[in-house]
């Protein structure tokens, strides 16, 4: 999957990864992709909550990787206007 | 100006406790998502007026970079008539920490919230302990897991003790022990269970006395394949002395094959999944709910032989509700028997009859419960995260009339 940005929130519990996530969508420009990982295991549903409350979100695929031994939950949320 | 108390800000769970029994009155705000509050949700003895919005649907509605910002710009424009000014209003997530920034916004603007400390998973994750009975020949204590419903013991007499049905955090009974100055000598199960994490195998290795469970049990029912944790075979009218108490195990197949139930001093009856307050136990978490219904209804009509004083102490509930003043779950069999539907469908039907009503009644069938049972024979082995999903909500042991 192609990004423009990555954000980093692993080590971050709820709220901080959609909080952080939306101020970096609001930098990028419409149609760009930010890729974040987090090791929150509730950001899953959280981000698809999150894309479907937002106006100006897309939530284009979410996996999940073994990275340093940690489970990490992958996001690709593109910012659509 | 000094003022004369400080305002409280956050709730344990056992503040929380604590005020559920009392049935103070209090608003709960629960901004985790909607499948997580749909699947389970902090109940009372009553109903408690509940309002669920999205944490993540404030951040963005609320339009600020800031949460506490965010969350008093929503709660002034989509709030005000929900949100009540005269009574506390909890605030709930998943872990404890969002919430106390919404209850910090709510704050701000003049409501009285608090926060849940550790949010829905403390709550899930919070045990109590009380006294049934307790002098020199007799002591048993009911060890409860109030958010999931899950109810334990320990019977002591002349220093020693049995724990049965111990649940997944062991520490709690280790600590009961040391207080009361018990001896733990034999560990119990009355089943396999399927809706948590049972913590029988894990104590006994630990303090090095027996694990006692049916070996019909010991199997798992779909994978049909041997366990891999190591307990001893119980039999029906085994017995145990613990001090100078008697346990006699009886053996009712139906909720499980191997499932028992252990009665103390001929007086106790510490029914596990068979008899519970409001209902009885549902027959199909082995898969197998035809053939076992009817074997079900015959091991009920068993325990109905039993004095109308035996004291029913069970091993799950679905409402707080269902504990005495004392917070305390237990009633005599003949109190069962004018006030529990499905007591009383055993009692008064026949066979054919009850099969028909208990496969009717049968409420979902979690299906992390077959991973559960799979924890329990040592099939798998979760880490702490994985267990605590694997155990969240509330247990679904019962017949369906139970959740109404």
């Amino acid at each position: 999957m192609n990004y423009d940005k990555i954000l980093d929130v692993r080590g971050l519990s709820c709220p901080m990864p959609i909080v952080k996530a939306r101020q970096e969508v609001n930098t990028l420009q419409p149609g760009q992709v930010l890729k974040v990982l987090s090791t929150d295991r509730g950001s899953v549903k959280d981000f698809q909550g999150w894309a479907q409350a937002a106006k100006n979100v897309e939530l284009l695929a979410q996996e999940t990787e073994q990275l340093d031994g940690r489970e990490v939950y992958v996001h690709y949320v593109k910012r659509v206007s | 100006m000094a003022t004369l108390f400080t305002l409280q800000t956050e709730w344990t769970a056992q503040e929380l406790k604590a005020r559920l029994d009392r049935e103070e009155s209090f608003f709960i705000l629960d901004v985790r998502n909607r499948e997580e509050v749909q699947a389970w949700r902090i109940e009372g003895r009553r109903p408690i007026p509940t309002h669920n919005v999205p944490y993540f649907e404030i951040l963005e509605q609320g339009g600020a970079d800031d949460v506490v910002e965010s969350v008093k710009a929503y709660a002034q424009r989509e709030l005000a008539q929900v949100l009540p000014k005269d009574r506390p209003i909890l605030v709930v997530c998943a872990k404890g920490g969002t919430s106390a920034l919404v209850a910090e916004g709510l704050r701000a603007l003049g409501y009285q919230a608090v926060n849940l400390v550790g949010g829905t998973l403390a709550w899930g994750n919070f045990y109590e302990v009380k006294t049934v009975v307790e002098d020199a020949a007799l002591s048993i204590y009911q060890i409860s897991r109030p958010a999931r419903g899950c109810l334990s013991y320990v019977i002591a007499s002349g220093g020693e003790a049995a724990i049965v049905d111990p649940l997944r955090h062991t520490e709690h009974y280790l600590r009961l022990a040391k207080e009361k100055n018990l001896n733990i000598r034999l560990i119990l199960d009355t089943h396999a269970h399927a809706d948590h994490i049972s913590g029988g195998a894990g104590l006994s290795k630990q303090l090095g006395v027996p694990y006692f469970m049916h070996p019909y049990d010991g199997i798992h029912p779909l994978d049909l394949l041997p366990p891999r944790v190591s307990y001893q075979p119980l039999w029906d009218g085994q017995r145990f002395g613990v001090g100078t108490a008697t346990i006699e195990t009886i053996h009712i197949p139906g909720h499980t094959l191997g499932n028992v139930v252990y009665l103390v001093n001929g007086r106790f009856l510490l029914s596990g999944d068979s008899i519970f307050i409001e209902s009885i136990a549902r027959p199909d978490l082995g898969g197998r709910g035809e053939a076992w219904a009817p074997i079900h209804y015959h091991s009920l009509r068993k325990l109905l032989s039993l004095p109308d004083e035996t004291v029913i102490l069970p091993g799950h509930f679905s409402s707080l509700g269902e504990a005495n003043a004392e917070g305390i779950f237990a009633k005599s069999l003949g109190e069962l028997k004018r006030q529990n539907e499905g007591l009383q469908m055993a009692q008064r039907t026949e066979e054919e009859e009850f099969v028909r009503y208990i496969l009717s009644s049968l409420p979902l069938f979690p299906p992390q419960y077959v991973d559960i049972k799979r924890v329990n024979a040592g099939l798998l082995i979760p880490d702490e995260e994985k267990a605590s999903e694997l155990e969240l909500g509330k247990n679904i042991c019962a017949l369906a009339q139970a959740y109404k």
